[in-house]
C-alpha cells in the first residue's frame, strides 16, 4: 500500500526524526545548538536545501545513469548550498558569521544526501517535497529542543535577533550546558527519554 | 617552527575536531563501536585527509583564486575533488595492496561524507575560516600541518573511543540508554576532559 503524501510529511516529524531516530545530520546540530538564533538559522537553511534538491532531484530522477547517481546528487546539493551561502553572506553578515564553516558543511549533511538518495531518486515530485518539508521540519524542531534546553539553561534567557524572549530570574544557571560537553549531555539524556516514551507507547 | 608546531597542537589536542568541534560526528558514532573498524576508518581519514586538503589547495591557489570564482564555486570545486580523489585511491589501493584495501576499503566511500574532511580542505585552504588566534597564511606547509593534526586528533579520539565503547556494551545501563544515548553521554565526558585542554600555550 502506498503511503498518502500527508503521511510523507508528518512521519520525519516525530517517528523518523533526523536527528532522534535516523541519528544523522549530527555534527550541525550539535555545534549549533548552543543558541536558539543559530539553530534556527541552521534549520532553515538545511530545510531549504534539502527541499529545493528533492525537488530537482526528484525531476532528472530518470534520466541520471545509475552509476554516477551519487556525484550529480552531490553537484545538486553543492548548488543549493552555495546559494544559501552567499545569501546569507549578503542578508544575514551576523549570522553567517557565528555558522561559519558550518553553511559550507551542509553540502556534506549525510540526511541531506539520504533523502536524495533513499527518497527523491525513487518518487514523485509532490512526494519529494512533502518528505522533504516533513524532514526539514522535523530537524528543526529537534535542533529548536536542543538550543531552548541549552541557552535557557545555560545562560538563564534566550535572545534571538536582539530581543530577549524569556529570561529566568534568580536563577545561577550552570554554564556546562553551553558548553561543548553539554551538548553532548543535552542530546543523550533526550535521546534516552524519547526512547523510553516510545516504548511505553507501544 | 615553533608556530607550525602550535598549529598543528591546536588542530589535534585543543580544537579537537571530535569532541570540541563536533565536526565528524556521523561516522564517529557509526563505526566507533568496534576497535578494528575505527582503526581501519582512522587510516583512511588520516589519508584521504591529507591528500584532499593537498589538492584543494592547488586548485583554490592555482584555478579558482586566480580565475577570482572562488566564492562562488568553493563548493562544488572541493567536494568533487573530494568525491573523486576517494574513488581514485580505493582504485589505486585495491590493484596495489590488497591487504591494504581489505583494511580500509570499505571505509572509503563513507568519507565523501564526512564532513571533516571537507571542514579541514576549506578551513585552511579558503580564507575566511579560520578563528583561533594564531597567525596563518595559507602557505602549503601550514595547511598540511594544520590537516594532518586534525586528522590525527580525529584518528587518536575515534580508537579511544572505540575501546570506551566495548567496554560500555557490557555494563548495566538502563534500557532506554543502551546505545546510542549512553554513548552521547560518554562522549560528552570525554569532551569535558578535552576542555582542560583550553587555554594551554594561550590558544
Amino acid at each position: 500500500m502506498k503511503r498518502s503524501v500527508w503521511r510523507d510529511f508528518t512521519i520525519g516529524i516525530i517517528e523518523e526524526n533526523p536527528l532522534f531516530s535516523l541519528v544523522i545530520g549530527l555534527c550541525a546540530a550539535l555545534a549549533v545548538s548552543s543558541k536558539v538564533e543559530n539553530a534556527i538559522f541552521m534549520g532553515v537553511a538545511a530545510s531549504f536545501v534539502m527541499v529545493a534538491s528533492n525537488i530537482l532531484i526528484s525531476l532528472i530522477r530518470k534520466i541520471i545513469p545509475n552509476q554516477i547517481r551519487i556525484p550529480v546528487f552531490i553537484v545538486v546539493i553543492a548548488s543549493f548550498v552555495t546559494i544559501v551561502d552567499l545569501s546569507m553572506k549578503a542578508f544575514f553578515p551576523a549570522g553567517y558569521e557565528a555558522l561559519g564553516v558550518w553553511i559550507p558543511l551542509i553540502v556534506v549533511n549525510c540526511m541531506i544526501l539520504g533523502r536524495a538518495e533513499a527518497f527523491a531518486s525513487k518518487n514523485g515530485v509532490i512526494r519529494s517535497i512533502a518528505d522533504g518539508l516533513g524532514k526539514g521540519l522535523g530537524y528543526t524542531l529537534a535542533l529548536l529542543v536542543i538550543a531552548v534546553i541549552r541557552e535557557l539553561g545555560g545562560t538563564g534567557q534566550i535572545v534571538a535577533f536582539e530581543n530577549t524572549i524569556v529570561s529566568l530570574k534568580g536563577f545561577q544557571p550552570p554554564q556546562i550546558l553551553q558548553s561543548f560537553p553539554g551538548a553532548f549531555f543535552t542530546f543523550g539524556i533526550l535521546m534516552g527519554l524519547l526512547r523510553k516514551l516510545q516504548r511505553k507507547g507501544e | 617552527m615553533q608556530r607550525l608546531f602550535l598549529i598543528f597542537l591546536a588542530a589535534f589536542l585543543i580544537n579537537n575536531i571530535l569532541l570540541i568541534r563536533f565536526i565528524g560526528l556521523c561516522p564517529f558514532f557509526g563505526v566507533s563501536s568496534r576497535f578494528e573498524t575505527s582503526v581501519g576508518m582512522s587510516m583512511a581519514v588520516v589519508f584521504v585527509m591529507t591528500l584532499a586538503t593537498l589538492v584543494c589547495w592547488g586548485v583554490w591557489n592555482f584555478l579558482l583564486d586566480p580565475l577570482g570564482v572562488g566564492e562562488f564555486l568553493y563548493i562544488p570545486a572541493f567536494i568533487l575533488v573530494i568525491a573523486s580523489l576517494v574513488q581514485f585511491v580505493e582504485m589505486v589501493i585495491r590493484k596495489v595492496s590488497p591487504t591494504l584495501f581489505k583494511a580500509m576499503g570499505i571505509f572509503l566511500p563513507l568519507i565523501t561524507t564526512n564532513c571533516a574532511v571537507l571542514a579541514a580542505a576549506t578551513e585552511s585552504v579558503k580564507p575566511g575560516f579560520w578563528k583561533l588566534s594564531l597567525e596563518y597564511n595559507y602557505g602549503l606547509g601550514e595547511a598540511l600541518i594544520y590537516t594532518i593534526g586534525i586528522a590525527l586528533g580525529f584518528s587518536m579520539v575515534i580508537i579511544m573511543f572505540a575501546a570506551m565503547r566495548e567496554r560500555i556494551e557490557i555494563a548495566p545501563i538502563p534500557r532506554s540508554f543502551k546505545g546510542f544515548p549512553i554513548a552521547f553521554i560518554a562522549a560528552g565526558l570525554s569532551s569535558l576532559a578535552f576542555l582542560g585542554f583550553k587555554g594551554l600555550f594561550g590558544i
